[in-house]
């Protein structure tokens, strides 16, 4: 504490000094994560009831939005397995002669959309019609044959409803062609609905984070208003605002992890339920169905978001009421 | 180590708890605040752990201006300060152990050493034995002295102790003074507030009489009857 200048010997020890005290404050740092992360999983453990119940309504709120997803996934499969056999059937315009439609099916069999392309003729058309029950006399009474040739598209597998209906609408500016009927349409409302349920799987699980950020931060709270006098003793023993928060950051994460461990639990056994329905379901369809799993990526980052929401509510509730200690 | 100069401190009820105060205490000293009740000698203590602050004067800490320390140094400088509070503020559910660690785990010590150092500093106040307990089964002079043992374990510059015999029967309280000076003789600085006047004689040490807030009396320890 004297003012007189340093000499070079002092003033490289305190250089060396200061590298050493510098590695020590990145060891005490590391050193009081360790002791938070622990001690806040202590007294989590040391409470098993009421950290069971937190962990619970965290994992049945986020277990919620993956079930449904998996819900949806799976419709959608579905929808995929029966939808896009639909054929598209393409109306001729009336006088078009057999060359004209052979010449029209083969260049539409040639779109990289298209899987098959059958022509059925006016005869075809009047035979099935006259096999129909009722249609037999009024069928005599025609001179001519006044039904079209009628193309039957069937579309590539893998196509989407717009897809299909880019197809449709080709088809339609086709100059031979009269009218186009997209038998598929049912598929269109089909992948509309999964659309508006994709979006309700987004609203719910945006809710339910919030709701376990809410449910963080209540634990968290309830845990701090218990510990006031703690706080008050370790703030009179030097503990920084940082260094008091910290536990309570960690049983956030904690609670958030653990949560999210259940959530990814409780989908999984949603879709082990599944399994022995869809199986069923899948030799109904003669094996073209199968349960679409939720994806290891989900299942995992689950519980890391979860963690996350779990530190965000903490963080929130810890600041405003160590803020209100003083 | 102490130096206040001109100190006032103005409640904001109004009430002026100490007025003017200047004194110093240097270092390894060992000092008695004593008074009236109400005289001012927590307020005195609190002013120096930066509990409080003054509403006039400098206080001086190791030649720091304690007026220049802000919010976020307000830690640091506790750290520097071991405290004993009347009511030993222990916590009740941690063991004796974790009590006497916490300004250790505060400070980022790493485990190995927290636990050689809260060892020597239970042996010092003579309650290794008890270090797996919890402090409801100690009697209060233990838990006093682990209060203590808590205060001096990170080994800071100044020891500062409120009324630290408040709750004990006689024998004790000599006892528990007994430990103070042993921690003079070491090289602390040592404060203690205390309105025991009869203990405070058999200390021998020198005596800072606070009067409504003002200095009345300040007897070296050679004088000390
Ligand atoms: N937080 C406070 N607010 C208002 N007045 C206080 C506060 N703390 C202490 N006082 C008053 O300041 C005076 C000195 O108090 P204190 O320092 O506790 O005295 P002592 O420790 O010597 O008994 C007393 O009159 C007390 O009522
Ligand atoms: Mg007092």
């Amino acid at each position: 504490m004297s003012d007189r200048p340093d000499t070079p010997a002092e003033a490289a020890g305190r250089d060396a000094r200061s590298r050493r005290s510098e590695s020590r404050r990145v060891a005490g740092w590391a050193e009081h994560h360790r002791w938070s992360a622990s001690a806040s999983l202590g007294r989590l453990l040391g409470r098993p009831f009421g950290t069971l119940m937190t962990v619970a309504v965290i994992g049945l709120a986020l277990a919620l939005p993956l079930a449904f997803y998996l819900l949806l996934g799976n419709v959608q499969r579905m929808g995929d397995a029966m939808g896009q056999r639909q054929a598209v059937s393409v109306f001729l315009k009336p006088g078009q002669g057999d060359a004209a439609a052979q010449l029209l099916a083969k260049s539409i069999g040639e779109r990289a959309d298209v899987a098959a392309v059958t022509v059925r003729t006016p005869q075809q058309g009047m035979d099935e019609l006259a096999a129909m029950q009722g249609f037999s006399g009024a069928l005599h009474a025609l001179d001519d044959n006044p039904l079209p040739y009628v193309l039957q598209v069937m579309p590539k597998d893998a196509l989407d409803a717009g897809a299909v209906q880019d197809l449709v609408t080709a088809l339609r500016d086709e100059r031979s062609v009269d009218m186009v009927q997209d038998s598929g349409s049912w598929r269109q409302r089909l992948d509309a609905l999964l659309g508006l349920g994709n979006r309700i799987v987004a609203v719910l699980a945006l809710l339910l984070s919030l709701a376990a950020v809410l449910v963080v931060g209540n634990t968290v709270r309830v845990d701090i208003a218990g510990r006031v006098e703690e706080i008050g003793v370790l703030m009179l023993v030097g503990a920084s605002r940082s260094f008091v928060r910290r536990p309570y950051l960690y049983a956030g994460i904690w609670y958030g992890l653990l949560g999210g461990l259940v959530a990814s639990l409780v989908a999984v056994a949603i879709e082990l339920s599944l399994v022995a329905p869809v199986e069923r379901l899948n030799a109904a369809y003669a094996g073209k169905l199968s349960i679409g799993a939720l994806p290891l990526w989900l299942l995992l980052a689950t519980p890391v978001a979860s963690a996350v929401l779990g530190w965000v509510g903490a963080r929130l509730v810890s600041a405003w009421q160590l803020r209100r200690l003083g | 180590m102490i130096r206040f100069d001109q100190v006032s401190k103005r409640y904001e009820s109004g009430h002026e708890a100490i007025s003017q105060l200047s004194f110093e205490v240097g270092d390894g000293e060992m000092a008695f605040v004593t008074g009236h009740s109400g005289a001012g000698k927590s307020t005195l203590l609190k002013l120096l752990a930066l509990i409080e602050r003054p509403s006039h004067g400098q206080i001086h800490l190791d030649g720091q201006n304690l007026g220049k320390v802000g919010r976020g140094g307000i830690p640091k400088l506790r750290r520097r300060i071991g405290m004993v509070f009347q009511d030993h503020r222990l916590l009740m559910d941690r063991t004796v152990f974790d009590n006497v660690e916490l300004p250790l785990v505060i400070g980022g010590l790493a485990p190995a050493e927290r636990g050689k150092r809260v060892r020597a500093a239970l042996e010092k106040v003579g309650l290794l034995a008890y270090e797996r307990q919890l402090p409801d089964t100690l009697s209060t002079g233990e838990q006093q002295r682990v209060g203590i043992a808590r205060a001096i374990v990170a080994r800071p510059a100044l020891l500062i102790a409120d009324e630290p015999t408040g709750n004990l029967d006689p024998q004790l309280a000599v006892e528990i003074m007994g430990l103070f000076a042993e921690f003079q003789q070491v090289g602390t600085t040592v404060l203690v507030a205390s309105h025991d006047l009869p203990l405070i004689k058999r200390m021998k040490k020198r005596v800072v009489v606070l009067d409504h807030g003002r200095l009345v009396a300040d007897v070296a320890a050679q004088e000390v009857l």
